[in-house]
């Protein structure tokens, strides 16, 4: 097959997959996280530390997975779960011990749950003290300098967004975000563990609702303050505010419709509201909910919406939200590390004919790309959207 | 006594603590008041499988449970003494993974079907496995990962099960959000499952079996 003249920059093409049209082609975006600083050559250290090196080692590392419509600028090093700069990194989930390994000894930076919030009113009376000094985590906060904790708070972040800045005008690459978000059903998870969520959803759901309400303020502020920072408006991508539910899992469409929706929905508005676009990265099999999530881009201008989904299944997702939302994903991660890159190219294949017709579709992973997925099966994405995914021939 | 297993099946926790302690006042069985809230509990199971319910209820379902057995277990040890369980189950997240949910949903169904369960917690490594089993010697291993490398990690501790000679007379499933597109056969793994309820039937099956 002779290769089609592609028309469009990458940013052009993205936003008119946003915009529910068809594009030259299908857009492709695979959620390549730590992937990059792996192939990259640099550690765990440096991914976190050190921005010049990480944006370099992702220029690399593009070039071994074949590209992408847009490149993601691992936002999580820099805020997470609402906590300080770097201290949700240092207190909550970082296991230390990989930092100068990759691939890593231990774990990656995962989310260890703790239930450090035992009391709602506390936490709500006393602002987000309880939790970013609960002695409960493993912090290191209080062993750092004052000047180090006030560096990551304060310039680190311009440093960070100085280097995503200089990625876009070399590559000429979109951002996938310039700040991230969680769902506050998503932070209690973590704060308060699954376990006792779980009790408290069932035995007091009015002040599960509460605290959800008083949570989405910090998340909503931090992440739209951080896309500032990154460029929003100037650095193209960095104007999306990444909008992640985790979990909790299992959620039926009663738990959905009452606990997670009308925060979902308030936190979308007021993103949009305020001029950014919102991608929804919404892991677990969201399949029973799609009826409720129609309303998603309900009273908002067309082409501010993407909804990235793990488990959910495309193709009624395409049949239920298509003619509103822009769908992206979900090659699963497990054919990336142990599947061939003809089951890959039969997956895309299958995701492109059942969500690309009218536009409206990114083909990308579920979640993000392992990182020791085969180099040649991420490619294999890319390579099917150019195969499979022209618009115009 | 239905009233117990209907409250467990409607997720009511006051109605099943207000049946529990209702029956026990008229001096009921304790073990009949617990098979009845196990009734319940299969039942929740039952509707988790129709779509019905889903993760979150079957994990209320299992704390409402083990809230009952606060209140019944006394009574049983008074009458009958120390009970003995159905089988036994090693289990644990392998080694680089540290997701600790979906394990923990499966051992606390085990244990209100009246199972021994032997959680080893996450991040645990081959040999932490290997010395459980040698020393609780279950007849089944369950396994846990949420992680793409977790997989390949569970491969490597059946190798060192085997090379511990303590392979042959145990079952091994594994259980995961990433587990649904491999084929078990391949990693030396006898069944992997993203269902709970799946999983936990048939560990009932295979230590019927082993009985």
């Amino acid at each position: 097959m002779s290769p089609v003249k592609e028309t469009m920059s990458c940013y052009e093409r993205l936003e008119v997959a946003w915009n529910l049209k068809e594009a030259d082609r299908v857009p492709v975006a695979p959620v390549n996280c730590y992937i990059f600083p792996y192939l990259g050559g640099i550690n765990m250290r440096e991914m976190f530390l050190e921005p010049e090196k990480l944006v370099r080692a992702t220029i690399k590392a593009r070039e071994l997975l074949g590209g992408g419509d847009n490149v993601d600028p691992n936002i999580t090093t820099l805020n997470h779960l609402s906590m300080l700069g770097r201290a949700g990194w240092d207190q909550a989930t970082l296991d230390w011990r990989i930092w100068d390994d990759f691939p890593p000894k231990g774990n990656l930076p995962s989310l260890y749950e703790k239930p450090i919030i035992e009391d709602y009113d506390d936490v709500m009376r006393r602002g987000f003290a309880p939790i970013l000094y609960n002695l409960k985590l493993e912090n290191n906060i209080h062993t750092r300098s004052a000047d180090d904790f006030l560096f990551y708070e304060f310039d680190y972040p311009k440093v960070y967004a100085a280097a995503w800045r200089g990625f876009w005008e070399d590559q000429q690459v979109p951002l996938l975000m310039g700040g991230r978000a969680c769902h506050p059903l998503d932070m209690l998870q973590y704060y308060r563990g699954i376990s006792n969520l779980t009790r408290d959803i069932f035995e007091r759901p009015e002040k599960v609702i509460e605290m959800c309400e008083w949570l989405m303020e910090y998340e909503s502020t931090l992440a739209m303050r951080d896309a500032m920072v990154m460029g929003a408006g100037e650095v193209p991508g960095t104007e999306v505010i990444f909008f992640i539910n985790g979990g909790p899992p299992g959620m039926s469409p009663r738990i959905f419709d009452r606990f997670f929706w009308p925060i979902a929905k308030k936190m979308i508005d007021t993103f949009v509201k305020r001029g950014f676009k919102v991608h929804c990265h919404w892991d677990n099999d969201l399949t029973p909910n799609l009826n409720t999530m129609k309303d998603m881009a309900k009273g908002l201008p067309k082409g501010k919406i993407l909804l990235d989904l793990e488990k959910t299944d495309m193709k009624k997702a395409k049949e239920m939200l298509g003619d509103s939302i822009c769908l992206f994903g979900n090659v699963p991660s497990t054919i990336l590390c142990y599947g061939t890159p003809n089951e890959v190219d039969k997956y895309c294949k299958k995701l492109i004919d059942d969500c690309a017709p009218g536009g409206g579709y990114v083909l990308s992973t579920e979640c993000e790309t392992p990182w020791d997925s085969k180099p040649e099966n991420v490619r294999a994405i890319v390579e099917a959207a150019e195969k499979y995914g022209q618009y115009r021939r | 006594m239905a009233e117990i297993a209907e409250a467990m099946a409607s997720l009511d926790k006051d109605a099943l603590l207000s049946a529990v302690r209702k029956g026990l006042a008229a001096n009921a069985d304790p073990m009949s008041l617990v098979e009845e809230a196990r009734e319940g509990l299969e039942r929740v199971g039952s509707e988790f499988e129709k779509g019905k319910y889903f993760l979150m209820e079957l994990m209320w379902a299992s704390q409402m449970f083990k809230d009952a057995m606060v209140i019944i277990a006394p009574k049983i040890k008074e009458r009958y003494g120390v009970t003995a369980s159905k089988g036994r189950v090693v289990m644990g997240t392998v080694k680089g993974d540290i997701h600790d949910l979906g394990k923990s949903i499966v051992r606390d169904l085990l244990e209100c079907s009246g199972y021994e369960v032997s959680d080893l917690g996450v991040d645990v490594p081959p040999a932490a496995f290997v010395d459980r089993i040698r020393q609780v010697k279950p007849q089944v291993l369950g396994m846990s990962a949420l992680l793409t490398a977790a997989v390949s990690q569970a491969s490597l501790t059946i190798e060192e099960i085997r090379k511990a000679g303590l392979r042959d007379d145990l079952k091994i499933i594994m259980g995961g959000g990433v587990v649904g597109e491999i084929k078990a056969s391949d990693f030396g793994l006898d069944y992997a499952t993203v269902n709970a309820r799946e999983g936990i039937r048939l560990i009932e099956k295979w230590i019927a079996e082993a009985r």
